[in-house]
């Protein structure tokens, strides 16, 4: 196992400067009526048994830093049932620096957020403030799933990593719909192949600029995926993006072919990322198991990063990420864990972490289904 | 629902942008309530807009004659001529008191999605008047979207060689603080930097 290298660190605890959540107050949020919990720095653990309301509970902590559910798009399932607004307030310190974060969600009129009091435009602007960084096991379409899944995280990242380039994939998108449009509109004869040539040189701009983005992400990511990988025992983990974007002359080139088909037939909406193991592909070739270990290292990967460039960590949110892990790996996991600012993670059995956490939150329900949740 | 004149009343005033249901009923229900002269001036003035507006026979711009004012302005530069998508975008210019040369308004931006193409804009106008009228710089004032990007492109790649193509700035707000600005322009105005 390589060693990390060490980073510089001024006497200060890493976690310091780090998001913090301090207090959590939830108001008819999912299967919590009301809920007014403190929460520690450090590596937490929220137990309780199926069903109780685990999930909920991270679900609510990346909704209040993020504006949006990493579940579902559909906000009104937020609310708990029979109610129509939710509420979810937190307290937490950022850099030494308190913070202040409320998201209310009302059926019918949607999301406000605002951010130490002030109102924000949309909810979705707190990521630009908070990054919260999520595992949940659907999150093994990542490496499982087709390339648009890949190219929907590795995008994601981009923005995470480079804010102003948040909005790149949507933009290049635009662009290859607009070229789309033209070529239809060439083909049934509406229009003149002059329609073409302004909407080749927008993809090949704008795919350029996201090709360039997604490889310094995969080159950024890589050294740290590979050695948390290798740490969880996933050896020579590495990524490989090998793209180019089209020019303008390729374009041109494919002209024919893409009057035929109506669509763009080159271009960085196409491509892959590929997660490997040596040179084995894990999308193809991986175990569940080792499927598992490299979106977990590319989750950690992505932390330290942010760390090392801004300073502070994100917020950590694990849903049931230990029950497939053997002993050695948990233990593994936990003190990596333990090294970030602030990670939350669920487990149904109470001895699954290895080590003390710094704080352990019991999550049970009523027999009415309202979940409850404090410090055991 | 009312009367069917009522109803006609309702969906034309619906088709103009930004209004809904709710606001066509009240603004039909507020020309049923006010005097006659009143409701048939605005009918009056919606009348003679359409009779005696048109486009300027050389840049496009709104005018009541064969040219509008600018083109016929002598004090105007006529070497230097400025491209923007719609009319309204040449009247925010000239509140700059900046810009002392002539337009261009190519009536829209290049989107095959909408199904504008180079022909449906006053691309070929803007050709003629360049290569006729001793014109030595194009100003590219499109909107800095998707849309207005790739109008502007297409234009400085169809006019390089003939004439000098220059292209609004993009930055920050001026009086604005950097703390509000959203990152994408930020990044813009970061890599558009200059030496001072």
């Amino acid at each position: 196992m390589r060693a990390k290298p060490a980073r510089p660190d001024n006497g200060a605890a890493s976690g310091a400067s780090g998001l913090i959540v301090g207090a959590v107050s939830l108001r008819d949020f999912r299967s919590y009526a009301k809920l007014d919990l403190e929460l520690e720095p450090g590596l937490v653990l929220v137990t309780g048994p199926n069903g109780a309301g685990k999930t909920n509970l991270l679900e609510s902590l990346h909704v209040g830093t993020q504006g949006f559910s990493p579940r579902t798009r559909a906000d009104q399932q937020l609310v708990r049932f029979g109610r129509d607004a939710a509420r979810i307030a937190l307290r937490g310190d950022r850099a030494g620096v308190p913070v202040e974060l409320e998201v209310t969600l009302e059926l019918g009129t949607g999301k406000r957020a605002s951010l130490n009091g002030a109102r924000l435009r949309a909810a979705e602007q707190l990521r630009g403030e908070v990054t919260t960084l999520v595992f949940t096991p659907d999150r093994l379409v990542v490496v499982k799933g087709g390339p648009a899944a890949r190219r929907a995280y590795f995008d994601r990242v981009l923005g995470r990593l480079s804010p102003s380039r948040a909005g790149l994939s949507a933009e290049y998108g635009a662009a290859v719909g607009q070229r789309n449009a033209a070529l239809r509109r060439v083909a049934q004869g509406l229009s003149s192949r002059d329609a073409l040539p302004p909407w080749n040189e927008q993809v090949s701009r704008l795919g350029a600029e996201l090709v360039e983005g997604r490889r310094a992400t995969a080159s950024a990511l890589e050294p740290g995926f590979g050695e948390r990988a290798g740490e969880l025992g996933l050896e020579a983990a590495g990524l490989g993006y090998a793209a180019e974007a089209p020019t303008v002359a390729e374009l041109e080139a494919r002209t024919e072919r893409d009057l035929e088909r109506g669509t763009t037939s080159i271009g960085p909406h196409l491509d892959d990322v590929a997660v490997l193991a040596g040179d084995r592909d894990l999308r193809a070739f991986g175990s569940q198991g080792e499927q598992r270990l490299a979106v977990l290292a590319l989750l950690l990967a992505e932390a330290e990063l942010l760390e090392e460039r801004r300073g502070v960590w994100p917020l950590l949110l694990l849903d049931d990420v230990l029950s497939e892990l053997d002993p050695e790996r948990r233990r593994i996991l936990a003190d990596r864990l333990r090294a970030t600012g602030q990670a939350l993670v669920t487990s149904a059995s109470r001895n699954a972490l290895p080590g003390e956490p710094a704080q352990t939150i019991a999550v049970e329900q009523d027999r009415d289904g309202t979940s409850r949740a404090g410090a055991a | 629902m009312f009367s069917p004149s009522v109803d006609n009343l309702v969906a034309q005033l619906t088709r103009l942008p930004g209004v809904g249901q709710r606001t066509a009923q009240r603004l039909a229900f507020h020309l049923l309530r006010v005097p006659k002269d009143e409701a048939l001036a605005l009918a009056h003035a919606l009348e003679e807009v359409k009779e005696r507006v048109r486009f300027c026979r050389d840049c496009g711009n709104l005018t009541e004659d064969e040219t509008c004012e600018i083109c016929r302005d002598a004090r105007r530069d006529r070497a230097i001529v400025c491209v923007v998508e719609q009319p309204a975008d040449l009247i925010s210019l000239e509140r700059t008191h900046e810009y002392r040369g002539l337009y261009h308004v190519l009536g829209g931006s290049l989107s095959p999605l909408d199904g504008v193409e180079p022909e449906h804009l006053r691309i070929d106008e803007l050709f003629g008047r360049v290569d006729r009228n001793g014109i030595e710089e194009v100003v590219l004032a499109t909107n800095p979207n998707m849309t207005g990007e790739a109008t502007a492109a297409y234009l400085a790649d169809r006019l390089r060689g003939r004439v000098r193509v220059t292209r609004l700035a993009s930055g920050l707000p001026v009086g604005a603080d950097l703390e509000y600005a959203d990152e994408v322009t930020l990044g813009r105005a970061l890599s558009g930097r200059r030496e001072m």
